[in-house]
């Protein structure tokens, strides 16, 4: 399970670097570092093609014993069941993904502070993201900020125009007022 | 400095450093550049930057202090003591010299938590310290974590009202040179730079691109680890820190490859987290320093 995650980690960081290519190659005049520009894209979409068939494999493998295995998780109401099968990233201009739509409120994502083998969610803007691996968020604490929680302004202050960061994390759900 | 150094030239970490104090060694004993004053001032800190800095090399730090500068001033290392070394404080402002500044500024009871010495019988503080040299030093260098943004001195609850000295001398111009405590070539190598080619390039932390360009994380030798997803579960574990609340990702330096205790070692090489102690808001913003209750699955013995 976990592995599959970084994989959809590893996906979501090549499709950014892709992103950022096709950006640089839209706007430059300098021809010389159009080839090297050109031979990374070419290698990150190969990454890109063996990750996808990794995922595609492992999905055909175990659908069966999986979909069983979530309905008793699902129960337990642990999340483990919502990262298969693999998403395909979501471009930064698409608007809030449909998979994995779980609702939380304020209580219920404070379990998910990274403690216990919890995964770390938090929520920006009504939005919860996964920074379980994410690598700023060592330990699920982030300069004085723990996992759990709703972090909207506290992004706004230190993260402002940088919507991007958000645009690479793993979409978990939707934060509601009760 | 624009020109590329090509091999079969050196250009490994030390072989720069090297190179660069050589050079400004060389220079200074030709005459092409003149030695120049330096006021080593320790505030409210823990004299550890002056302790790491001992342990320098290419070139060492006796070597440093007397060939490549003249020290006037530093409490750690001069003969003089008392209202004497004061003294010598105060006659370092009538020339031109570099400030190197190793401890917070104490602000509470206007100074008083901080007295360095004495002057005309009256308790001269930190404050009043680094406000009269500060004014009229050519360059300035916060050395270390406290002088830099406050670090351990002003770690909550703060009793002493610490701040880095960016906050004091609001107007004046530094070079930033965090970390707890400063690499000995951070600073020499600085020191040198400053002396052979004037400022080095800075960031937007005025932090010299130099030895503070490069993520930890992007140059850790266990980076293979994090990026398949295996992750230590305790100290002496030989992968990736991560969960444990390793702060790699977030701090910039050039550990990794430059190491430490004469370029021998350094804490992920000796299996214990980076402590992000040359980040902006150490000690608190990178609390806890280790972790053992995090997202990992406790597998059942």
């Amino acid at each position: 399970m976990q592995n599959i995650e970084m994989l959809r980690w590893q996906l979501n960081s090549l499709v950014s670097q892709v992103q950022q290519d096709i950006y640089t190659l839209s706007t430059t005049n300098q021809s010389s570092i159009t080839p090297v520009i050109l031979q990374r894209l070419w290698d990150t979409t190969s990454s890109i093609h063996f990750i996808g068939e990794l995922l595609v494999n492992q999905a055909l493998n175990c659908y069966q014993p999986i979909s069983d295995h979530s309905q008793i998780i699902s129960v337990n109401n642990t999340p483990k069941n919502t990262q298969v099968p693999p998403t395909t990233p979501q471009s930064p201009n698409q608007s809030i993904p449909h998979l994995n739509g779980r609702n939380f409120t304020i209580g219920e994502l404070a379990n998910f502070n990274g403690k216990n083998g919890n995964p770390a969610y938090v929520a920006v803007n009504g939005t919860v993201y996964d920074v379980t691996n994410n690598r700023a968020w060592a330990a699920a604490t982030h300069f004085g900020l723990l996992a759990g929680k709703e972090y909207s302004q506290e992004f706004a202050s230190c993260h402002a125009g940088q919507q991007s960061i958000l645009t690479t994390l793993p979409v978990v759900g939707r934060l509601y007022n009760e | 400095m624009n020109k590329l150094i090509l091999p079969p030239e050196d250009l490994s970490n030390e072989a720069i450093s090297k190179r660069l104090t050589t050079n400004a060694l060389n220079n200074v004993n030709n005459g092409l550049i003149n030695k120049k004053n330096l006021v080593y001032l320790e505030l409210n800190g823990c004299s550890g930057n002056i302790i790491s800095l001992l342990n320098g090399q290419n070139p060492d730090f006796e070597y440093a202090f007397t060939s490549m500068v003249n020290i006037l001033y530093s409490n750690s290392l001069m003969v003089s003591e008392g209202e004497k070394a004061i003294a010598k404080l105060m006659n370092a402002l009538e020339g031109d010299y570099i400030l190197a500044v190793e401890g917070a500024v104490a602000l509470k009871n206007n100074g008083l938590y901080n007295i360095i010495g004495s002057w005309k019988g009256k308790p001269l503080t930190g404050l009043e310290a680094i406000k009269l040299l500060g004014e009229k030093a050519s360059h300035i260098l916060a050395v270390g974590a406290c002088a830099t943004h406050g670090g351990v001195s002003a770690a909550k609850p703060n009793p002493s009202e610490s701040v880095g000295i960016n906050k004091v001398l609001t107007n004046k111009k530094m070079i930033m040179l965090p970390g707890c405590p400063v690499h000995p070539d951070w600073f020499l190598g600085t020191l040198a730079h400053l002396l052979l080619y004037g400022e080095p390039d800075t960031d937007n932390l005025n932090r010299p691109l130099m030895f503070y360009s490069t993520l930890i994380h992007d140059r850790c030798p266990r980076r293979p680890f994090f990026d398949r997803g295996i992750f230590a579960e305790k100290l002496s574990d030989k992968t990736c820190l991560f969960k444990l609340g390793c702060r790699g990702p977030v701090t910039r330096t050039d550990c990794p490859t430059r190491q430490w205790n004469g370029h021998v070692n350094w804490p992920i090489g000796d299996d214990t987290p980076c402590i992000g102690c040359a980040q902006f808001g150490f000690p608190d913003a990178m609390a806890p320093f280790i972790s053992y209750d995090t997202t990992r699955v406790v597998k059942d013995e």
